[in-house]
């Protein structure tokens, strides 16, 4: 028995070790891929408006084949950060503004993973308020195309057959809130199931209440001589929670996901839904019919003082190892575009990032093509913060205070203790 | 969960009437020999248990899944899980979600398999529709009933068309309730599973013996009291088994249905490993909290094993 052991057991080493070898080559193919010079691999999550842009560019670069995947962000951020670690990367990847997000341009460019992009013709031009979040340590990684903003989307259908116009004070909001609930059609769609979607209104909030007397929250916050639980975040929290109370959502938010919170603001079941721009498409596919206009969430008694939260959307960061390094370049060059940024923001429903495209914008957004113009906007909360977890905490605290599990004293001072932890 | 029919075969074979098995060219019947498990074993070997193993080795570090440059931080990831409440917290869900799934799931199966054991007219096809909602893949129930649990979906729809507007509930918005409906629609994809196992179990009770126990003067219950439950054991050992291994491991269904919200109320451990990983980046304390929970699906599915076995023993 053992001799005839001994060649079988052989046998099935070998096979193992082959097979072992084998899967290792794949992997290898697969992730480099490229071949050619003139294959650029590409991993993007702009799903439904990458496509065309791929497409401009290929007919633009005669033989240049662009492999790409797209993909949701949740599993893209755990895929790209995999393909990081693991050398499989491609050339181009979509990359987060800031930090605090774990694909974001700080947690990226930290370790090297990301291609210094300071030298190409469109990085000086980003206005200053996406350089700081398109730079990391005085360096230009991310290339930003569009910009995005968060306000109360009306459905025009719905606010005419109720007789109301948007309101521009806080006060007017809550009367507005008052009288929409009384004529049973909610002011505001809230799909706080999907807890992403508990910061939106938390933000347009924020963006006045917190920024509008202090423009350097953040650098005060990032010097240690401020805190989220002794500033008027606790205010904004207030609001929103005085929001709720006053009947300015449908029922029971925390079991509508964001999927039929669109389904009620489509439909004029809800006035409209307090969310960003790109919700604008997602309703108009839902009800060809509707028309829907952003504006700003007024959050104090002087319309003059109200800021949206505008920032910029997540961009593409060239692969510090890249296997094509010059079409890589080629690339971004061509988001960057005119032709390139057009297409995308189009789609998107967005504004371009650089002023000089020849942009125009969608009626929808007039009112927050005019707030940027007029530099009264301020970026995402988060995509400052020195790490993700302050923004995780406060996304479930946000739904634990709607279900009465905790308070906004209690979640801003968890808030702080997670912001001292650092990156 | 594909091995529960094999071992139920096996238990067929150890029946007291099963045929003797016939020996081959006049040799004894033994056991194949070892070396023929080796393939399978090197495979697992390389497949699951090299890199598990490998992995481990980060439960000690603070790797944030990126940086190839990190360090060795002993057992601080161990003593920080017990300090961080939302680790506490995933555990106690855990548990609460398996032995209530265990529970519930297969009393309901075993009353079911008794039910379509017996002589009702459609029963071949009430066993197809009870046991199909097991073939479905869980994440797409899942989808389903996140939107019929709504506050304006089917579930709440149809309390009020029957006047029970007071038992509308936020079923899965409501931190109270939240916690019952992931169990609710679980028990209700795997009740047939289970169904299906004890089903197996019952059809191997010979007939014979029912009979002579109705001669007796058994009544039903007394029959399945002293005939049915007794042979019953191995199958109610497997269901046991797999439910509370699939309740501890239990992801997608939550994360469908709540994401583990609202807030935490309904995360388990499975839900916050993942979060951890792969919204927060923290890899070691992720992989931590891995260890922990293959720790406890190891000490709880030992413990079971070895009482249900003992139970089987004793029975048989």
């Amino acid at each position: 028995m053992k001799t005839r052991a001994l060649p079988l057991l052989i046998a099935a080493a070998t096979s193992m070790a082959v097979l072992a070898a084998c899967s290792g080559g794949t992997k290898a193919g697969s992730g480099g891929g490229s071949g050619g010079s003139k294959t650029l691999t590409l991993a993007s999550i702009d799903q439904g408006s990458v496509e065309d842009v791929v497409k401009a560019f290929e007919k633009a670069n005669p033989g240049v084949k662009v492999r790409y995947t797209t993909s949701g962000a949740d599993q893209y951020q755990q895929q790209i950060r995999t393909q990081l670690s693991s050398g499989t990367a491609p050339d181009v990847m979509s990359v987060w503004p800031g930090n605090g997000n774990p694909g974001a341009t700080y947690v990226l460019a930290r370790p090297g993973y990301l291609r210094d992009l300071s030298d190409r013709h469109w990085a000086a031009r980003m206005p200053e308020a996406i350089k700081s979040v398109a730079q990391y340590e005085g360096k230009t990684y991310t290339a930003v195309f569009g910009q995005n903003g968060i306000g109360a989307v009306y459905n025009e259908q719905a606010l005419a057959k109720a007789g109301l116009t948007p309101p521009d004070t806080w006060t007017k909001l809550l009367d507005f809130c008052r009288a929409a609930k009384a004529k049973g059609t909610p002011a505001f769609a809230l799909g706080n199931q999907d807890n992403w979607v508990t910061q939106l209104v938390q933000y347009a909030l924020v963006a006045t209440t917190v920024y509008g007397d202090d423009r350097d929250f953040d650098e005060k916050m990032q010097a240690g001589q401020a805190t989220f639980a002794k500033s008027p975040w606790l205010t904004a929290l207030d609001k929103y929670v005085t929001m709720e109370r006053t009947g300015c959502f449908q029922k029971d938010p925390l079991g509508t996901n964001y999927e039929a919170s669109q389904g009620l603001a489509a439909t004029g079941r809800t006035l409209g839904i307090i969310q960003g721009n790109w919700v604008i498409a997602l309703l108009e596919a839902k009800n060809p019919k509707g028309r829907f206009t952003l504006r700003a969430l007024p959050a104090t008694d002087d319309p003059s003082k109200t800021l949206i939260p505008a920032a910029a959307g997540a961009g593409y960061g060239v692969n510090a190892k890249a296997k094509n390094e010059e079409l890589a370049l080629k690339f971004v060059d061509f988001v960057m575009s005119p032709e390139g940024m057009n297409l995308f923001v189009k789609k998107q429903g967005g504004l371009p990032s650089l002023s000089d495209t020849g942009f125009v914008a969608n009626p929808s957004l007039a009112e927050l093509s005019g707030y940027i113009e007029a530099g009264r906007t301020v970026p995402f909360m988060d995509q400052l913060w020195p790490n993700a977890k302050v923004q995780q905490t406060m996304l479930s605290g946000l739904q634990e205070i709607f279900s009465d599990q905790s308070t906004p004293k209690k979640l801003l001072a968890e808030m702080d203790a997670d912001y001292r932890a650092g990156s | 969960m594909t091995t529960a029919p094999h071992e139920q075969l096996s238990d067929h074979a150890r029946l007291p009437d099963a045929e003797p098995v016939p020996r081959v060219r006049g040799r004894a019947r033994t056991d194949p020999p070892w070396w023929f498990a080796l393939p399978a074993v090197l495979l697992f070997a390389f497949v699951v248990l090299v890199p598990s193993v490998r992995g481990v080795y980060y439960a000690f570090t603070d790797w944030d899944g990126l940086d190839p440059h990190f360090s060795f931080v002993g057992l601080d990831n161990f003593s920080e899980l017990f300090r961080d409440p939302d680790a506490t917290q995933a555990i106690r869900h855990t548990l609460l979600i398996a032995v209530s799934i265990t529970v519930v799931q297969n009393a309901l199966g075993l009353l079911l398999a008794l039910g379509v054991n017996s002589a009702v007219k459609s029963r071949n096809l009430l066993r197809v529709l009870l046991f199909a909602p097991a073939v479905i893949t869980p994440i797409v129930t899942a989808y389903l009933w996140r939107n019929l649990l709504g506050p304006d979906g089917a579930v709440n729809s149809l309390l009020g068309a029957v006047g029970l507007d007071g038992l509308r509930q936020d079923w899965l918005g409501s931190p109270t309730v939240a916690l019952w409906s992931v169990v609710g629609v679980i028990v209700w994809q795997f009740a047939g599973y289970s169904m299906v196992i004890f089903l197996a179990g019952l059809q191997s009770v010979p007939k014979e013996v029912h009979e002579a126990a109705s001669i007796d003067g058994a009544g039903p219950v007394r029959r399945f009291w002293s005939v049915t439950r007794p042979l019953l054991a191995p199958a109610l050992t497997i269901n046991l088994m797999l439910s509370i291994i699939g309740g501890i491991k239990l992801f997608d269904q939550v994360y469908a249905l709540t994401g583990g919200g609202p807030g935490h109320a309904t995360d388990t451990l499975s839900t916050l490993i993942y979060k951890d990983a792969f919204t927060l980046g923290e890899f070691g304390y992720s992989i931590a909290l891995a260890v922990v929970l293959t720790i406890i699906v190891a000490v709880v599915s030992t413990g079971q094993y070895a009482v249900l076995s003992r139970n089987e023993r004793a029975t048989s």
